[in-house]
């Protein structure tokens, strides 16, 4: 039935490359989780803000991000912005692009969060004498961020996964960009990819799983 | 307006990209539920501790990239197993169980949310396991799960521009052929762009709308 | 009374053990049908005309080879990193997409007798100081993950320790890409680069010089252990070079020059 010769030995000979490559994947994820989430707050600030163009660009950024794929959004970041003149190495192709893409997703989490605190407390943050922006960053933005942990920590796998699409930008260093590589010169397409696969989900787990952890230990009450 | 050099063949030949992207789309979600519903409601009945296998191998369609399952799936079946099967046959495959593990949670989840009472009031007055499910668990949790799978169709709609890798010339890959013919990325990337916005955004309207109107508030 | 039955018992399993080796050379025949992998983004050897359907030297020479054949031929697009895979998953019978014959890829694969040759130049964005090849050191470079020049390529930026090299998905994507100026420069068969500095696709780019890599022969591919096939291929190659039909095909696409010549002068024709 196996018309195929299995040569392990050649795939595995290339694990540390991949788990270099494992290294630069976390990395971009991590980083395109800081940003999103920093700009997903922003964004959550224009909606709360009432001003009708600010609002706008929020939700607009959120339908955009939210309603096309990922790829595209990634291509268009390196291509699209290269025919104006806007060069971008792939690295930063893929963290605009994943962070734009996460930025869309929190976004709307965090609405959905917004929506389970009481007005009362806004209310009474600014009786006590606290400007909008103080209410916000002390009483509503740690409540925001609690209720969130959850789809957060599922954004983070997102990320993780999204940094696969690098390839059509030219991202050879992460997991996927260094098995494709290597399977562009030994062909041995099976063996590499299920090693990826494996290093991919003991990554996602690890995340999923300190993620609970970190959970009990910050929301004890 | 525009000075380019888009022929009526050019937006043929994209239409026929949106349409593969639409049929595969759609076989993947159709399957997909089924499989999901059928998998959502095993673990229901058999209990978390008897159901973790299913758990853990579903579990894996959502930790790892879209693009390595469907590399992995077309080595595996084409190169190791020696079948001769079509890329679309693989990435219809592939994404069927990528919608079956999300389903399988969203199902699992709509039904955990009929009272108990209810299903304990319906068995009680006679009615078998099945009518249970039939008459008093299905449209209920359906209420539930419809806004979350309406989410996971449009989010397999947007996966689908990964299937370019085994070789199925959807949307995305066709505006990047065309791309290469004409020379004009921002113009074609943004049509590519305006079709998967225009039929996922009305429907996510439509998911958020059912949502509100079903929700307790 | 049981020897005869065990004697005839045994005659009829060899019968059934000796299966008719039907190779794919034989396969394609009865088939009808000859797939061939072409990559599609690469002018002028495969390219798309404006209707879309593919066209180029490397189109016409598989539907020659499946006229000799006497198949229907069908032309299935491939990118140039999945000619091998799309081979070794049964996808296609033969690969007629410019793979040049390394000894790396032969581990894998069967090579016939080359068909083509290729000198590989330097293409580089108009904006860009060059003269030699060597002006790409510690410059922006790239090009096709996993041809024989992105393999070499990648080695030169490696030995020179400077500047970056970036592997993308199709030679349309690098042509885009040092149009746009995210490259500095690309290396690029002669054919293609003028082919596409021509057409005019690709604004701002410019043939710089030639690369000091041996001729780039690249052959027909098929599965390592199709003998038959390969075989027959080879005489069809030389074939096609005694008919004349080599030079045309180099006439029709290529246009000027003289054909690299793919006699064993004094030896076979």
């Amino acid at each position: 039935m196996f018309n195929y010769n299995f040569r392990w030995n050649q795939a595995l000979s290339s694990l540390p490359q991949m788990l270099e490559g494992a290294l630069v994947t976390i990395e971009i994820a991590v980083l395109s989780m800081a940003i999103g989430i920093t700009v997903a707050i922003l964004l959550t600030l224009f909606r709360l803000s009432g001003s009708r163009p600010l609002s706008a660009i929020a939700t607009t950024w959120v339908e955009i991000a939210r309603n096309t794929p990922a790829l595209f959004q990634i291509y268009m970041v390196h291509f699209g912005l290269g025919g104006f003149g806007i060069h971008l190495s792939p690295y930063l192709s893929l963290l605009i692009g994943i962070a734009f893409n996460n930025a869309g997703y929190l976004t709307e989490n965090f609405r959905g969060a917004l929506k389970a605190i009481p007005e009362t407390q806004t209310r009474a943050a600014r009786s006590l004498g606290m400007s909008p922006i103080q209410a916000f960053q002390n009483v509503i933005l740690p409540q925001m961020l609690r209720i969130s942990f959850l789809p957060m920590t599922n954004q983070m796998v997102w990320a993780i996964l999204m940094t696969s699409l690098g390839a059509v930008v030219a991202m050879n260093t992460d997991l996927y960009g260094v098995t494709s590589e290597l399977n562009a010169r030994t062909f041995r397409t099976f063996e590499l990819f299920a090693i990826a696969a494996v290093i991919f989900y003991v990554i996602t787990k690890a995340i999923t799983l300190s993620a609970r952890l970190l959970a009990a230990r910050l929301f004890r009450y | 307006m525009f000075d380019t050099a888009l022929t009526a063949n050019d937006l043929v030949f994209l239409a026929k990209g949106a349409g593969m992207t639409l049929l595969v789309t759609a076989s993947s979600v159709f399957f997909g539920t089924i499989l999901g519903i059928l998998f959502g409601v095993i673990r229901y009945q058999i209990g978390p501790w008897w159901a973790t296998p299913m758990t853990l191998v579903l579990d894996v369609f959502r930790s790892i990239p879209l693009l390595i399952q469907l590399v992995l799936a077309n080595a595996f079946i084409t190169t190791v197993l020696g079948l001769r099967i079509s890329g679309f046959a693989v990435a219809c495959g592939v994404l069927s169980l990528y919608t079956a593990a999300y389903c399988a949670e969203i199902v699992r989840g709509g039904i955990e949310a009929v009272p108990q009472t209810l299903r304990r009031a319906a068995r009680s007055l006679g009615m078998t396991w099945g009518q249970d499910m039939t008459y008093v668990v299905l449209p209920l949790a359906t209420r539930v799960a419809l806004p979350s799978w309406i989410g996971l169709a449009l989010g397999v709609m947007k996966d689908s521009a990964l299937v370019y890798i085994v070789q199925v010339v959807e949307l995305l890959k066709s505006t990047q052929i065309l791309i290469t013919r004409l020379q004009e990325p921002l113009f074609l990337l943004m049509i590519c762009g305006l079709f998967y916005f225009l039929i996922s955004f009305p429907i996510a309207r439509f998911g958020g709308y059912l949502e509100k109107r079903w929700s307790n508030d | 009374m049981k020897t005869s039955v065990f004697a005839a018992g045994l005659l009829a399993a060899t019968a059934l053990a000796l299966p008719a080796q039907a190779d794919k050379l034989d396969d394609i025949i009865a088939s009808g049908t000859l797939r061939c992998a072409v990559v599609l983004d690469f002018p002028p050897m495969g390219s798309r005309d404006a209707s879309n359907n593919p066209v180029g030297f490397d189109v016409d020479y598989c539907n020659d080879l499946a006229a000799a054949l006497g198949v229907t031929a069908e032309i299935v697009e491939t990118t140039f990193p999945e000619r091998i895979p799309s081979l070794m998953s049964g996808r296609v019978d033969i690969a007629v997409a410019s793979t040049s014959d390394t000894l790396e890829r032969a581990k894998t694969v069967g090579f016939t007798i080359p068909y083509y040759s290729f000198e590989n130049a330097v293409v580089a964005n108009e904006k860009i100081e060059m003269s030699t090849w060597e002006d790409m050191k510690g410059k922006v470079v790239g090009a096709t993950a996993g041809t024989y020049e992105a393999i070499w390529l990648e080695g030169k930026v490696k030995e020179w320790g400077e500047g970056e090299f970036r592997p993308y998905q199709t030679q349309a994507d690098v042509f885009l890409a040092l149009s746009q100026g995210q490259l500095d420069a690309t290396v690029a068969t002669v054919e293609v680069s003028q082919a596409n500095v021509k057409s005019g696709n690709y604004p701002g780019i410019k043939i710089v010089d030639k690369t000091p890599m041996v001729p780039d022969y690249v052959a027909l591919i098929t599965l390592r252990e199709e003998y038959g096939l390969i075989n027959y291929m080879n005489l069809f190659i030389n074939q096609q070079v005694r008919t004349g039909r080599y030079n045309e095909l180099y006439k029709k696409w290529v246009g000027d020059g003289e054909p690299a010549s793919l006699i064993v002068e004094g030896v076979y024709r």
